[in-house]
């Protein structure tokens, strides 16, 4: 059985990351030790890794929850959870476009700005942030 | 009328929608509905161009009218209304 500052330590994390998960119903400890500690299974640090490493992918801890639950499911097949990689995906290419787009914008604000030593009340860039998107005139 | 059905290979839910869903649009439209079938992973960018966030999703004419999978009541229903006078069901 584990403790949780030797879990922590045997995955990377922190003790109150830990207790976050277990709150979340993550990752919760086997048993409380007769000084009311925390004791965790050994397998328990193969499920932190695979929360960090879900994490670090873009799954929330929610879609996380679902992979969790799906991995102990007899009846769940691969393609329920590629199913789940592939949404995930879609949504964050979603977002990277948006994210281009912002970017672009910037660009373009940054282009405008060719004075730097302009007041602030003739920034073009304050200007230009503070005119309605064509987008919403129009509508 | 181009249709589009965005799916995701190996997801039983789509393999049984998209064979449900290509019949009655088939026997509703004939040659008026032109039928396609996108593997999503396949069509990545073209599927983020149109928002599909999720499969089975469905798109008409460039549009992505289904953002998850419609009945074959709904899809009819959609095609009719943009279906030419005197064409369609």
């Amino acid at each position: 059985m584990l403790t949780i500052g030797k879990l922590a330590a045997q995955t990377n994390t922190s003790a109150n990351t830990l207790r976050f998960y277990e709150r979340q119903g993550l990752v919760c400890p086997t048993s409380k030790g007769e000084n009311g500690y925390r004791l965790y299974a050994e397998d328990a640090v193969k499920r932190v890794h695979f929360i960090r490493h879900a994490q670090q992918s873009g799954f929330t801890l929610a879609e996380i929850q679902e992979l969790l639950t799906l991995q102990d499911s007899a009846s769940a097949c691969c393609s329920d959870v590629r199913k789940r990689a592939i949404d995930k995906k879609l949504m964050l290419e979603a977002k990277i476009k948006l994210l281009k787009a912002m970017s672009a914008e910037l660009d373009a604000l940054i282009l405008n700005c060719a004075h730097e030593d302009h007041p602030v009340d003739q920034c073009p860039i304050l200007d230009a942030l503070s005119r309605a998107p064509q987008s919403e005139l129009r509508s | 009328m181009k249709v589009e059905f965005f799916y995701a290979e190996g997801c039983d839910n789509c393999a049984a929608a998209r064979r449900e869903l290509k019949q009655a649009v088939a026997a509703a439209f004939r040659l008026d509905a032109d039928w396609h079938e996108l593997e999503v992973v396949k069509h990545l960018d073209y599927a983020v161009e149109l928002g599909v966030l999720s499969t089975p999703a469905v798109a008409i004419d460039g549009v992505l009218v289904f953002a998850k999978l419609p009945t074959v009541a709904q899809l009819d229903a959609e095609l009719q209304r943009r279906a030419p006078p005197g064409h369609g069901r």
